[in-house]
């Protein structure tokens, strides 16, 4: 790779090569600003932010076709990766903290103007990935994939910028705000948003109410529907504007709030799960909005296994009773997503095996993640509701992925094959073997090191650490960052006996799920730069 | 609180139904045609299948068509499946002769047992 080295590093340089699809070169002059012009890291995502901001949006996330079928359009990746590159930079620490921010970045050009990749008329990701663009539409040169950037025209702005809605009440900003994201109202969330937001004594209750915002809207099905589904993206964009906003701190995340708020009202808005689960909480359990995050009768081992029955092998209606149940008879709202967590993890560990087929069951897991944080840290008298809803997502993926039958060439040997062999190597020569695996996508191999190493020591860090590290030597995919900071999020709040299954699952995951690139020039990039001492 | 012994006798009661069911089963499939079989797999395709407990059950009649069908048979619904491209590949593969000889090499008769040990029920 040919890295354009000449001319100063400036802010000006970055937006040019972000909207101008030059990932590579917009990486490098990233890194250069940091640590040849000793700008700070977090004001260098600001700008990586801010140049992206207007050319994130998309008119809808359905797109009607000319035979008048409707196809889905993705979301905006491009916050993600930096909402899971801000949280793993405090896990992994020091220069080594900076890798999934280099990758965030790497991304960021690749993820602009999703609509026009779609339909093959911008570079990037999804065109060249998803859409095989190149393919039907190939440029002079064969041999070059004119859809890996750069652009040849400018980016299209579908959302302009909005000044903030003021006046009012807040208790009636706030609903105003939570109906026009509910009703696709793009200008009056987003103007609302941003007044509320100017004064810190609001924020708390803005925080609450757009991740409710987010939770609420999401498929009751992925089965058969194609497009029409979000997979949690507007819980997911909610998080992420709530903690990078936190991290640049509020008064200086403008940009930030015209990435995210817009998409939350953007089309389609999926209602139908969250209005059964409100009916069958308000027909069973009407008093619910007291119920507690902890009781002192979290879930017995028996009534995981009920969970975990239910939740992989069961169907919607046994899901809902299942979860009633617990609920029914005194457990916490958290006793009861941590188990959640926990049985989901038999799901990745046990049954997955092809590699495409992570997808949507770690997008379920991420759900999950935001639906924690937020019971955790709210006391949003519909809390209860979220435990359903997560749980639900992560049936209906099980559930999607069993409707088509199993591959045997994707078959798996099993962990326990290997368990021998790992149970062989010193335990403190089992991180950088396990590493080796992680990197070379050897899934039995990697699990087996991680159930010997959870078996003969009580460390967790730096096993953590090390399948992070090594999950983010994978480039072009925010994917991967997000689902590190929900695995190791979840690991540490989650109070159950099976808490370290989540490693099983997470390690699996990276292991396993499938990668967009299967070279490392990004990390290379950061090697460069950031000279980490233990590469 | 039943017994040992009655939950045994219950257990037994099953496996002899599950036997003749496996039994009916063995007979229909070697009476069928190609064009049967294939309209039975067909079932399983996503947009067809009655759900995931349906389709869960493939692998365990991939496994009896091993058993049941000869080598010719096996042959000819593979074809018939490649033909179809991507979407049926997964099928394709299961019905290929190197999965066949996979699943045969698993499935054992124990002296003692009626029925060959399925693997997967």
């Amino acid at each position: 790779m040919v890295l354009f080295q000449g001319g100063p590093a400036t802010v000006d340089r970055l937006r040019e090569e972000i909207q101008g699809v030059f990932y590579r070169e917009a990486t490098n002059t990233f890194c250069r600003l940091v640590t040849q012009e000793d700008r700070p890291l977090k004001s260098m995502i600001k700008e990586a932010i801010a140049a992206a901001a207007p050319y994130v949006q998309v008119p809808s996330h359905l797109m009607r076709l000319p035979t008048g079928e409707m196809r889905g359009v993705n979301y905006d990746h491009t916050i993600l990766g930096w909402r899971g590159a801000i949280s793993l930079m405090r896990e992994l620490g020091d220069a080594r903290g900076v890798l999934p921010s280099v990758q965030a970045m790497w991304y960021v050009p690749q993820g602009l103007n999703v609509w026009e990749q779609v339909i093959c008329e911008f570079p990037g990701h999804y065109a060249r990935d998803g859409e095989q663009c190149n393919r039907k539409f190939p440029g002079p040169d064969e041999h070059e994939n004119r859809f890996d950037g750069p652009a040849w025209n400018p980016p299209k702005i579908y959302f302009a910028d909005h000044a903030p809605i003021l006046g009012g009440s807040v208790d009636e900003r706030l609903d105003r705000m939570s109906w026009a994201i509910a009703e696709g109202d793009k200008v009056d969330a987003y103007g609302l948003f941003l007044g509320l937001a100017q004064d810190p004594a609001n924020r708390k209750r803005l925080k609450d109410a757009i991740l409710f915002s987010g939770i609420i809207d999401l498929q009751d099905t992925i089965i058969n529907r194609g497009g029409y589904q979000n997979i949690g993206h507007k819980a997911l964009r909610a998080r992420a504007l709530v903690d990078i906003a936190d991290y640049l701190g509020w008064d200086n995340s403008h940009e930030l709030m015209y990435t995210v708020v817009p998409d939350l009202a953007c089309s389609p808005h999926l209602h139908g799960l969250w209005t059964e689960i409100s009916n069958i909480c308000r027909m069973e359990i009407p008093d619910h909005a007291s119920f507690q995050n902890r009781s002192d009768r979290p879930l017995t081992e028996r009534e995981l296994d009920i969970l975990t029955e239910a939740l992989l092998w069961g169907g919607p209606a046994e899901v809902n009773s299942t979860i009633m149940a617990f609920f029914k008879r005194g457990a916490g709202i958290l006793d009861i997503g941590d188990g959640v967590v926990v049985a989901f993890q038999k799901y990745i560990m046990d049954v997955l095996e092809h590699p495409n087929a992570f997808l949507h069951p770690t997008h379920a897991l991420d759900t999950m993640n935001v639906i924690m944080t937020w019971c955790r840290e709210f006391d949003n008298p519909h809390r209860v509701k979220g435990i359903f809803m997560g749980a639900r997502f992560m049936n209906d993926t099980v559930r999607s992925n069993a409707m088509a039958p199993r591959d045997p060439q994707s078959r798996l040997e099993p962990r326990a094959k290997f368990r021998a062999w790992a149970d062989g190597i010193a335990v403190d020569r089992i991180l950088p073997v396990l590493k080796e695996h992680l990197l070379a996508q050897d899934a039995p191999r990697s699990c087996a090191l991680v159930d010997s190493y959870l078996e003969r020591t009580p460390e967790r860090h730096h096993l953590l650490d090390t399948i992070t590290y090594a999950a983010c030597h994978w480039q072009n995919d925010p994917h991967v960052m997000r689902n590190c900071s929900s695995s190791v999020e979840e690991y540490r709040h989650n109070r159950t006996s099976r808490k370290d299954d989540i490693i099983r699952g997470y390690a699996k995951h990276q292991a396993r799920y499938v990668k967009r690139a299967q070279t490392h020039d990004c990390f290379n990039v950061y090697v460069d730069h950031f000279k980490p001492g233990n590469i | 609180m039943h017994t040992l012994d009655e939950m045994w006798r219950v257990r037994n009661a099953a496996a002899v139904t599950m036997g003749l069911t496996e039994d009916q089963m063995r007979r229909a499939v070697r009476a069928a045609s190609i064009d049967e079989i294939v309209a039975l797999i067909e079932t399983f395709a996503p947009a067809r299948s009655s759900g995931t407990e349906w389709t869960r059950t493939f692998e365990p009649l991939v496994e009896r068509l091993w058993s049941w069908c000869d080598d010719a048979t096996m042959a000819a619904l593979a074809d018939v499946f490649r033909a179809r491209g991507m979407p049926w590949l997964g099928v394709a593969n299961a019905l290929s002769s190197e999965n066949g000889s996979t699943i045969r090499a698993d499935i054992r008769h124990p002296a003692g047992a009626r029925l060959p040990a399925f693997t997967l029920v």
